[in-house]
């Protein structure tokens, strides 16, 4: 361990996940170009280019939204965890589809024209006035750069570079991304052909995320302890809720959150970012004694938040109390490594 | 999350036992998932009710006087089983880019053209070969082109499209999703069509014009494949219908 870049390696879990992914956005391509046709049934089939381009689309337009519907869906149930910690192969496919989409389009849309094709693309539609009509072609290209700056930088080495807290805020740009993609098949495709399947996709996909996001958001919320302006200590919760060998994570400011974990009769609290990649360390587990974080399995002892030797990653602790069986926690942090007494509990759960 | 829930930690090589089952099931509903929406978005998708090419009866080898204009055509005096003489069909040219160049100078001439005919429905154009082969003067002399006939003022609804894709170059040639596409058309030159919702003196399609017969101004080009609803003068000359619209009456349904 250490806070130097690691590249974290390959393994079978991590194959599989692509393998299932790339097995799905095939199976979507493949279907949409070759078995939906005859279902169609239309008197003159559509081009071939604008079917292929719509093919990619809709379907990087489908992975997207998986993606967005994961986070909030591991916040609900931790069983869909593993699946947020690749999340970040979803978002690089997703990318490459979205660039055959917009490739499909160039080639055909903005093809055979005296204007050069990104010259065209970006001029021959300027009603930015218009509901009706508005260029959806520049949403399009909004969702692309940001899926594009975030597939370039979606790999350890930028997560090390820009630091986890950057790197964090640059990746939420997700949202303005779905926004723009969500625009995009509004005002092209959706306005255009209000057709069941790309009603379903569309406002299916967006509301979907839109409620889930909202559900955990609500969870989150009951799950926040705020401190009172005349008191520093904040209240968690009875100290056996917090299941043994598990954490809980407590926000005690939209930038500060904290991991209490219960070892059998003690309890102690750490910051809940993981020094090696911000993972959450509050979603772990203690074992062999250690903290453990989910995403690469760096480990931190309750006490005083050290990666055990030879290691030498350091994270705050804080501190911890227990009154009328109610567990409070300190909100001022301690210094990264500062050894912190656990919380133990007497029989029955009280000290 | 409870103690007894099973930790999954994101490099281990090994998923523990109770996820598995979880994590299958996910995976299933994913891909069955993926390929339902493919199959629901890609069957439900409109009939593109197009136009298109008419390769299947080779190219059409035509006589007759260019009509000049911003958006020329052909009186034909000599045709072709499909395209008989007596007709007036509008020329186009290759891609997103008119004739105008090739066929103003021969304006009012007798002509020789030969190209690929386009039809959707009524609307009838020809796409001209290259060189000398697809347009050259001919000798003689040309065929008096027919009087055009006012029809009077009408107010139509419908979309403004690129003829040329309308006709058949785009399957969807028309719709918001090509908006940009027959803005580049009939800046290129291709000559814009109005398709109107409801036919007029038995006609949908229409050819446009500025007021007095000039191109089409950019500020109504704002409103290509948008519902709109328009004034304009309807002038019939052979078998096409000429629609001289300015931006004044034009308003977005």
């Amino acid at each position: 361990m250490s806070v130097r870049y690691i590249p974290v390696q390959w393994n079978r879990n991590k194959w599989f996940y692509d393998g299932v992914l790339l097995a799905a956005a095939i199976l979507y391509i493949a279907l949409f170009l070759y078995v939906a046709p005859p279902l169609a049934d239309h008197a003159r089939p559509v081009d071939a280019p604008i079917w292929r381009a719509r093919a990619f689309g809709t379907c990087a337009y489908l992975m997207l939204t998986v993606i967005l519907l994961i986070g909030p869906l591991a916040r609900l149930d931790s069983r869909f965890l593993p699946l947020l910690y690749n999340r970040r192969h979803f978002g690089v496919l997703t990318f490459f589809i979205a660039i055959g989409h917009a490739l499909f389009v160039l080639d055909w849309y903005f093809a055979f024209s005296r204007t050069p094709m990104l010259e065209a693309l970006l001029s021959s539609n300027t009603a930015f006035g218009h509901v009706v009509g508005f260029p959806f072609e520049a949403l399009g290209i909004l969702a692309l750069l940001v899926m594009a700056v975030m597939a370039f930088t979606s790999h350890d080495f930028w997560l090390s570079f820009l630091g986890p807290k950057l790197w964090k805020r640059l990746h939420l740009l997700v949202y303005a991304g779905y926004l723009a993609a969500t625009g995009h098949l509004a005002f092209g495709a959706w306005l255009d052909q209000a057709t069941v399947g790309l009603t379903l996709l569309l406002f299916g996909g967006a509301g979907a995320v839109a409620v889930l996001h909202v559900l955990a958001a609500v969870k989150e919320r009951r799950m926040t302890s705020t401190a009172s302006p005349d008191d520093d200590w904040v209240p968690v919760c009875p100290p056996m809720e917090i299941p043994d060998k598990r954490g809980r994570i407590v926000v005690l400011s939209p930038d500060e959150r904290v991991a209490v974990f219960r070892n059998g009769d003690t309890l102690a609290a750490v910051a809940n970012a993981c020094a090696h990649q911000n993972g959450p360390l509050g979603e772990g587990k203690i074992v062999g004694g250690c903290i453990t974080c989910p995403w690469h399995g760096f480990g931190y002892r309750m006490e005083d938040g050290r990666s055990p030797p030879p290691f030498t990653e350091m994270i705050p602790t804080y501190r911890l109390r227990l009154t009328d069986g109610m567990l409070f926690i300190h909100g001022k942090a301690n210094p990264p490594g500062t050894y912190q007494e656990p919380v133990r509990l007497m029989e029955g759960g009280m000290t | 999350m409870t103690s007894a829930q099973p930790f999954f930690v994101g490099w281990a090589a090994k998923i523990p036992k109770p996820l598995r089952a979880f994590l299958a099931a996910v995976c299933v509903i994913m891909t069955v998932g993926f390929a339902g929406a493919a199959v629901l978005v890609g069957a439900t998708q409109a009939d593109p009710d197009g136009g298109r090419f008419r390769f299947d009866i080779g190219p059409q080898n035509l006589e007759g006087t260019v009509i000049g204009g911003a958006y020329p055509a052909l009186w034909v005096t000599k045709g072709t089983e499909a395209i008989p003489a007596g007709k007036v069909i509008l020329l186009n040219g290759n891609g997103k880019t008119g004739v105008q160049d090739r066929v103003q100078p021969l304006a009012g001439k007798a002509v020789a053209v030969r190209g690929i005919l386009m039809e959707r429905g009524s609307l009838r154009m020809l796409q001209l070969g290259n060189g000398k082969q697809g347009l050259a003067a001919i000798e003689g002399d040309a065929a008096a082109i027919p009087q055009a006939e006012p029809l009077g003022r009408w107010r139509l609804s419908g979309e403004i499209c690129d003829g040329r894709c309308a006709a058949g170059a785009m399957r969807p040639g028309t719709g918001l999703a090509h908006k940009a596409c027959a803005n580049l058309c009939i800046a290129g030159g291709q000559p814009p069509v109005f398709v109107s919702a409801a036919p007029v003196e038995g006609e949908s399609f229409f050819l446009m014009t500025g007021p007095a017969g000039e191109a089409l101004s950019p500020e109504i080009l704002r409103h290509t494949a948008e519902p709109v609803t328009l004034d304009g003068a309807l002038t019939r000359i052979g078998n096409l219908t000429v629609l001289a619209v300015d931006a004044t009456g034009l308003r977005r349904r």
